[in-house]
């Protein structure tokens, strides 16, 4: 016991700074009944900017910090309560869509200005340490854990006593009526927002030097307030203290024994999501704090292409396709992984836009499909389609694994359990003999070893039969009814089908169609890495599909052509900007949802032109209202009529 | 009262919401082919017994069965398979669906079940019939011209007829309808009555109807219950409870509850 004794206090310091985080974090989703799960990239900034001033240009600590927390904070949280105003009658999905967009920019922004290593801060608190029972323990720790235990309290008192907490807790549920006492909901808001940064940032600037900065690693790290928020059922600011403490002591207690047992070593960083995971998994249906459910929006229906036009559309798209890989010469690797993404981007789009659920660990799916097909292809020996059969069919009971939270939580909270369990898996599962071994890369032949030109033929290929699979899904008995649970839930089990197999399904079809694209991917590269397939890609992913319009087929393309191609015809300075540019066009289209959708907007173009060529009396070109007016004014049935009458018509 | 075999029998129901008992020994039934109505003021417990009729509350005591089989504890998916569809007080639709689909899903729904097989694939023949009874139950309701229309643009009169459509299509023997009438104006309340009297008449459908407005119960019902504070505190046809004392103090509250039923 005593032995652990060294390890509790170093876990009761850092467990206190996640504490702070998760205090944070559950403060400002409790007013505004946004997640954000930028909480760990505001904090990221506030290290930074602490590390600006104080270690590269010798600003004093204390003025370090008080620019840091009472400067950086508010302003940050001014910018996010305008965020959050324009979220509030959103989707959960797009919520999360939004802030997950937020932190890529952070991220992006710290890694092209300080570059993705690791930087060592010295402590700026006094190190001095005195005895406790014979175990050393530092001034700084004190500090840390002093600071924690006051702010935990003061935002209690706040919450429990005053006037401004009472509106605070009001304010989620119905902001109208709490104007009605005369207090102004806004204010309210900025004031939760701005207090809730400042924890944030304050955290950030406590954990850089226990930590270093790294942005990917403090920003994932601070994400340890999920679990520190899920032990206080995302409600309860002193018992989200006490989980922060509770993860941090498990943490650095289970680093104790995993020096022991290497394969252990992933464990002590995952205490949090563990905590997650088994809280969301466990907690009784409405024991977690709820905001009122909001209905999916009006996705705009077009009326379809004439049949003609398609058909030259479709015939166009296939005669450029076949000549992709005599015209881009050595650049065609990269068209082949951007088949992959097709089929990736069509598993992800079946379940967030068919079925209105939310999936961050759908690199993990695919990481779980590339090395089964690696294991089948080299390990077992089997012929390249039968491989690749095979991992998808692997990869399907990891997706009813994931359907489990599914069917219990929703839009946030499904969200959070499946980013758990994705950096589970890749903490845990990547590194071992089950998929990529601790070597991290195992060899995936190719068809024959076959040219990349018939490779690439042969990704289209599966590429399409994936798309076709989809579409039959989508216009099918299943697709209806999951239509039908996005929309509602509880109708749907009324008339007697079940939520939960339809919703098992749809996590199986798409963990399939995953699992195909992992294959595909790692065989176009010869290897399958687990490189590139890590919970940050999760993230990447869902906002680009998010981004890329309403239609899972059309979405998917521009969505693979986006995030794989197109980097390679640009310049290779603007790479670093990538993450920058789809978390800011995720979050444009969150906060401007329903009233941009820019392919939508294409097709109103194109069409507006048709009509006219074919003279039919068309009022107004809708494309004439821009990106604006293209969701909002839908087409009025008219303009649909056969050419042939309106020329009648039109005739003199 | 002769038990019922054909109809639903709900028998001393109890429903407890921690400390505080929401619906005490409820029992009546609700035969098929006739309308049956269930009332009193605002939280009665009317909606109450009837979530716990269909499965969404569990009750803690008593018991409610269908055509003879034991439902107090069956999954909600179970009702729609031995024949009970219902609606909602606050209208449960598919609004991003059109007013066809949501109709459509009546029997759709019903079809693809619990199992993964038939969620997946449907067969021709089913495919028929849903469109059939889509047309047929669209064509009742007066929802022909609305087919194509989103069913999150409609009025809430609208809506009503879409979610009695869509209950409809299920084929149930019979229909619980929470508050059909809430939302709506003096004019289509009557035309929402005459429409369920007609149900009734040529398919011979049961209805057990929850309401707190009296002027469509006593229009459209066989017999009336009628409920407050839990309790059941007076049955018959609604010229008897239009004329009874008791049912009269309840709703007007000039007196404290009776004890007796």
């Amino acid at each position: 016991m005593s032995d652990l004794l060294p390890f509790i206090v170093v876990g009761l310091a850092t467990g206190a700074v996640y504490g702070l985080a998760g205090v944070g974090l559950v403060l400002t989703y409790r007013t505004s009944g946004v997640f954000n799960f930028s909480h760990g990239a505001i904090a990221s900034a506030g290290a930074y900017l602490f590390y600006e001033l104080h270690n590269k240009h010798g600003v004093p600590w204390p003025l370090a910090v008080f620019v840091g927390v009472f400067l950086l904070g508010p302003a940050m949280g001014v910018v996010l309560e305008l965020i959050g105003r324009r979220l509030s009658g959103t989707t959960a999905a797009l919520r999360v869509v939004a802030t997950v967009g937020l932190l890529l920019i952070v991220l992006g922004v710290a890694t092209i200005i300080y570059g993705p290593a690791t930087i060592t801060l010295p402590q700026f608190l006094p190190t001095k340490t005195f005895k406790v029972t014979g175990v050393n323990v530092g001034y700084d720790q004190v500090i840390l854990v002093a600071v924690g235990i006051a702010v935990s309290i003061g935002l209690t008192v706040i919450l429990r006593k005053t006037r401004l907490g009472m509106a605070m807790r009001g304010v989620v549920d119905d902001p109208a009526l709490l104007e009605l006492t005369g207090l102004n909901a806004t204010g309210v808001r900025r004031s939760a927002w701005i207090i809730g940064s400042m924890v944030a940032s304050a955290s950030g600037i406590l954990l850089a030097p226990v930590l270093g900065l790294d942005p990917l690693l403090l920003t994932l790290l601070v994400v340890q307030a999920f679990g520190a928020a899920a032990v206080g059922r995302f409600r309860n600011v002193g018992l989200t203290f006490v989980g922060g403490l509770g993860v941090g002591i498990a943490a650095a207690v289970s680093q104790r024994y995993a020096t022991d047992f290497p394969s252990l070593l992933g464990f002590p960083p995952s205490v949090p999501f563990f905590v997650l995971f088994a809280i969301l998994l466990a907690a009784k249906k409405g024991s977690l704090f709820e905001v009122g459910e909001v209905r999916r929006q009006d996705r705009g229906h077009l009326t379809p292409l004439p049949t003609a036009w398609r058909r030259v559309a479709l015939l166009a798209a296939a005669g450029a396709v076949a000549l992709i890989p005599f015209v881009v010469g050595a650049k065609l690797q990269v068209w082949i992984s951007g088949a992959a993404y097709v089929v990736i981007f069509l598993s992800l789009g079946l379940l967030v836009k068919t079925a209105g659920q939310v999936s961050l660990c759908h690199a993990a799916f695919v990481a779980v499909g590339a090395s089964t097909f690696s294991h089948l292809r080299v390990g077992a020996h089997l012929p390249w389609p039968v491989a690749l059969l095979g991992a998808a069919l692997v990869t399907v009971p990891v997706g009813a694994i994931v359907a489990i939270p599914a069917i219990r939580l929703s839009g946030v909270y499904l969200a959070l359990a499946t980013f758990g369990f994705g950096i589970l898996l890749e903490r845990m599962v990547y590194r071992t003999f089950l998929m990529y071994g601790s070597e991290g890369n195992l060899l995936a032949p190719r068809p024959g070893g076959v040219s990349d030109k018939v490779y690439f033929f042969v990704a289209v290929g599966v590429a399409v039969l994936a798309a076709l699979l989809t579409r039959k899904i989508q216009r099918g008995r299943l697709g209806r009814l999951l239509e039908a649970v996005a929309d509602s839930p509880k109708a749907l089990t009324s008339l007697g089908a079940s939520v939960t197999t339809a919703l098992v399904l749809v996590f199986c079809a798409s963990a399939f169609l995953a699992g195909v694209a992992g294959g595909l991917l790692a065989s176009g590269a010869g290897t399958a890495g687990s490189s590139g397939l890590g919970a940050f890609q999760s993230l990447l992913w869902l906002t680009v599909i998010a981004m890329a319009g309403t239609r899972v087929l059309s979405s998917s393309v521009i969505a693979a052509v986006l995030l794989a191609v197109l980097p390679i015809y640009l310049p290779a300075s603007l790479t670093d900007w990538q993450p920058v540019f789809f978390g800011g066009a995720a979050l444009a289209t969150a906060l401007f949802a329903g009233r941009i959708d820019w392919t939508g907007w294409l097709r109103n173009e194109v069409e507006a032109r048709a009509d006219r060529t074919r003279r039919s009396p068309t009022l107004a070109r809708r494309g004439d209202l821009g990106w604006t007016g293209s969701m909002s004014r839908r087409r009025t049935p008219t303009v649909g009529a056969p050419a042939a009458t309106s020329l009648v018509e039109v005739a003199p | 009262m002769s038990p019922v075999d054909n109809g639903l029998v709900v028998d001393g129901l109890e429903v407890r919401f921690g400390g505080l008992v929401a619906v005490n020994g409820l029992s009546l039934e609700a035969p098929i082919g006739r309308i049956t109505g269930l009332i009193g003021p605002n939280g009665a417990g009317k909606s109450t017994s009837f979530d716990a009729c269909f499965g969404f509350t569990r009750p803690s005591a008593g018991r409610v069965s269908f055509a003879g089989v034991d439902l107090t504890h069956a999954p909600v998916t179970s009702r729609a398979h031995l024949g009970i569809g219902r609606t909602f007080q606050r209208i449960e639709l598919f609004d991003n669906l059109s007013v066809h689909h949501n109709v459509a899903l009546g029997l759709e729904a019903k079809l693809a079940g619990r199992s993964p097989l038939t969620q997946l694939w449907a067969r021709r023949s089913e495919r028929i019939a849903v469109e059939e009874v889509t047309r047929e139950m669209m064509d009742l309701c007066h929802l022909t011209d609305l087919a194509d229309t989103r069913a999150g643009s409609l009025s809430t009169g609208q809506r009503r007829l879409v979610e009695l459509a869509r209950a409809l299509a299920g084929g149930h023997q019979l229909l619980l309808l929470d508050e059909p009438a809430s939302g709506l104006d003096a004019h289509e309340s009557r035309a929402f009555g005459q429409l369920l009297r007609r149900v009734v008449e040529t398919r011979g459908t049961g209805i057990l109807v929850v309401e707190h407005d009296m002027s469509l119960v006593s229009t459209i019902c066989d017999y009336v219950y009628v409920l407050d504070y839990g309790r059941l505190i007076y049955q018959g046809t609604p010229a008897e409870v239009l004329a009874s004392e008791t049912v009269r103090i309840a709703y007007l509250g000039t007196e404290p509850i009776p004890e007796e039923v």
